[in-house]
């Protein structure tokens, strides 16, 4: 522990956000490279718990087998604004308390949280589904996407 | 400079020149080249080849790394093309960054561009319909801008020509606002925008609502095999280039037809300055040109030469072009360059639900998008308080409705089991603007681009007839849509500013009066016959149909005009 902290302190020191994400030979890093927000492997361990909370392993892959929680940290990371980046890393840090816990207990948090219309919540969820409905498991198994339909039936009976 | 020292004038020198690749350069490229003239086609952006090119044509959605939404950074950095429907991660490097090309707005205009081979013919909405003479005659009928100089019977056979080789999908539906051409199956409406073209038609004669015609190969001919191009497989991801040439454009139809004939050079990286025009002999000689690369002057020499460079551009370039015979701009004695720009109205769009026909649904895509409802306001009189119309395009799609709610098991089942909700429908209007002097765009006197050029300042606004007309369509829709008993209609006005129609027109206007025109009958300019303007500048008035199609037969005419003079020696 004193070595990752004393890691982490020489990237502080070093003053790169860009350095610290883009190391991969320290445990701390994420596994996925981050441009503009700073967070470790620890935190990338802990929105794996809360994604799969909101979309968990059943008789098919959960969110966290599809590594949604690295989707959601992509788009946090590129897409959200400055603010809504601060909302995120804020609620992450508050979810600490959730790290190793049961399923139920993480999802009784978040539930939780939605009913407060928490930002962060909003932001974990809409990514989540996002990434879901448009991984390639879903989109080749489930809800079949075709990027060549070849044809268009604009009048189709629907058999009850 | 070296390099520019041993090239030699000649090697510099060809019988025409084309400015711009995109849709209409394109059309010109083709017909020059077939007309074995050596052409030189200068493309300020960068090479893109047909499939090579497209780089994300055949991505799925899960292998975009946003998903196809583009970074908030990028957004932020670019709020007038982040504007544009298109432009999203499988298409934004077909599209001109907001920092590449700076202009003034001295009125707030979205000005969407595409510098690359093909141009915005790699983006374009492909949707294509003739313009007839209710078009053609509204400026001398209804006193606005100048009489075109010319009318549907000019254009009827260079449609043809364009049609057959571009390939339009459409319905023969005999309409006199609309003619027919040389069409390829076109796509059918759905059940529900049938039902809405019945009940409408019934209710309302004079009101069509017919299948959109666009440039997509629902049937192709040998014509479109030979440019190897085959059958539209429906994808609807046009914006990123088609592998299967199923639209046109110009990357997959005209350049590389004409790069068959052995005549054409096409030059990209040619950032084009002005036209130069010799004294002497009283006509233009070549065209100045920055290589965005070197950022080197190099000049080009032909006979005639082609200005296509997009609408605002080509104003652009004819208004940098200045010499003591023409210190205002190339060929602008009249005063008139630059004036009289006018777009398309496409700021409100109006949309409902429908209850029945829910045993139906539909299957596949639909490449023409749906609908189309041509023109019938003012139409064959003038009966409202604003001038001209709009037409509009209509369809109907069957909702699909997931419940997200909650966490959990059951939202996971809830997102893998959509639902099938009401019909949903929309409208957009398309209304013609009119040209005025007071829509226009002129050169910042100080201002410069990264070439060395003058930036342009752009001064084009909306005005009382179209909100007038805004309004009237908005009543219009909405009344027709609940006597087709549509429910939970919106009404929406877009606050959107003039260019993001993609439609801007006009600046370099046809007319019979060189006095109050800048171009003649065959796009010629008035007192600079050997360059000719056919791109979306040229046009007197905007009509309400989409004007690409209308380029193209401009083009090819003018073409065909200018070779015969040559021939004849008179440019």
């Amino acid at each position: 522990m004193n070595r990752r902290n004393a890691i982490k302190q020489l990237f502080v020191v070093a003053g790169g956000i860009m350095i610290a994400s883009s190391c991969d030979f320290t445990p701390t890093a994420t596994s996925i490279q981050l441009n503009h927000i700073k967070l470790f492997r620890a935190d990338e361990d802990l929105l794996g718990q809360l994604v799969e909370a909101i979309i968990p392993k059943s008789d098919s892959p959960g969110a966290k087998e599809l590594k949604l929680h690295l989707f959601v940290m992509k788009m946090v990371d590129d897409c959200a604004s400055p603010a809504d980046q601060q909302f995120f890393l804020d609620g992450l840090k508050l979810a600490e308390k959730m790290r190793d816990q049961p399923i139920e207990n993480v999802q009784r948090y978040l539930l939780d949280l939605s009913e407060k219309q928490d930002v962060f919540f909003k932001l974990l969820k809409g990514r989540t589904i996002q990434g879901y409905k448009n991984s390639e498991y879903i989109m080749k198994n489930k809800l079949v996407y075709e990027l060549v339909p070849g044809r268009y039936n604009g009048s189709v009976k629907i058999e009850a | 400079m070296i390099n520019l020292n041993i090239d030699s004038q000649k090697n510099r020198t060809y019988d025409a020149i084309v400015i711009g690749s995109g849709i209409s350069g394109g059309w010109a490229a083709k017909e020059l080249c077939e007309k074995g003239l050596k052409t030189l086609v200068l493309e300020r952006g960068r090479d893109v080849q047909h499939i090579k090119d497209y780089p994300t044509t055949n991505m799925y959605p899960w292998e975009f790394e946003h998903r196809n939404e583009l970074p908030y950074s990028v957004q932020q950095e670019n709020p007038i093309v982040n504007r544009c429907y298109a432009f999203h991660e499988d298409s934004e490097h077909f599209f001109v960054k907001d920092q590449e090309h700076p202009y003034v707005q001295q009125k707030p205009f979205d000005w969407i561009r595409g510098y690359q081979v093909g141009g915005k013919s790699l983006l374009w909405a492909r949707q294509t319909q003739r313009w007839s003479d209710f078009d053609f005659e509204g400026p001398a009928r209804d006193g606005f801008a100048v009489d075109w100089p010319i009318r549907y019977s000019d254009l009827t056979r260079w449609y043809d020509h364009v049609e057959r080789f571009a390939g339009i999908a459409g319905d023969k539906d005999g309409l006199e606002e609309l003619p027919d051409g040389e069409f390829l199956p076109g796509y059918p409406l759905n059940i529900v925008e049938k039902y809405f073209k019945e009940k409408i038609e019934k209710q309302y004669p004079g009101r069509k609502v017919i299948s959109a015609r666009c440039a997509h190969l629902s049937k192709p001919n040998q014509i479109h095999f030979d440019q190897g191009r085959v059958q539209c497989q429906h994808r609807k991801l046009c914006q990123r280039g088609c592998p299967f040439g199923g639209y046109f454009s110009s990357n997959s139809s005209t350049l590389p037809w004409a790069q068959k004939t052995g005549n054409l050079t096409l030059r990209p990286h040619s950032v084009v300055h002005s036209i130069l025009y010799d004294e002497e002999k009283g006509k233009a000689i070549g065209v100045r040109v920055i290589d965005n690369e070197s950022k080197n002057e190099i000049d080009f020499y032909a006979k005639i030469i082609f200005l296509n460079a997009a609408a605002i551009n080509s104003n652009l370039v004819l208004l940098n072009s200045k010499s003591s015979r023409f210190p205002a701009g190339l060929g602008n004695d009249s005063g008139t360059l630059g004036k009289y720009v006018a777009f398309h109205n496409y700021s409100a769009r109006i949309s409902a639900e429908f209850g029945d026909y829910l045993d139906y649904t539909t299957d596949g895509k639909n490449p023409a998008g749906g609908g189309y409802i041509p023109r019938f306001r003012n139409l064959k009189r003038q009966e409202t308080d604003f001038l001209r119309g709009y037409a509009a395009g209509f369809s109907a799609y069957r909702i699909s409705h997931t419940e997200q709610s909650g966490i959990g098991v059951d939202l996971k089942n809830n997102i893998l089991n959509p639902k099938l909700g009401n019909w949903g429908v929309g409208s957009h209007m398309m209304g013609e603007t009119i040209p005025k002097e007071t829509n226009f765009v002129e050169l910042d006197p100080s201002l410069t681009d990264q070439w060395g050029i003058p930036q342009l300042r752009i001064s084009v606004d909306y005005d009382e007839n179209d909100r007038k007309m805004k309004k009237d369509y908005l009543d219009t829709m909405e009344e027709m849509f609940t006597s087709a008993g549509f429910i939970n209609i919106r009404r929406n006005e877009s606050s959107q500013a003039p260019g993001l129609d993609i439609h801007e027109m006009g600046g370099v206007r046809m007319g019979l009066d060189p006095k109050t025109s800048m171009l003649n009958k065959w796009n010629q300019i008035h007192s600079c016959p050997n360059v000719f303007v056919t791109d979306g500048a040229s046009m007197t008035s905007t009509s309400t149909q989409n004007p690409s199609l209308t380029y193209m037969a401009l083009t090819a005419r003018a073409v065909d005009y200018a070779f015969a003079e040559l021939k004849k020696g008179n440019l």
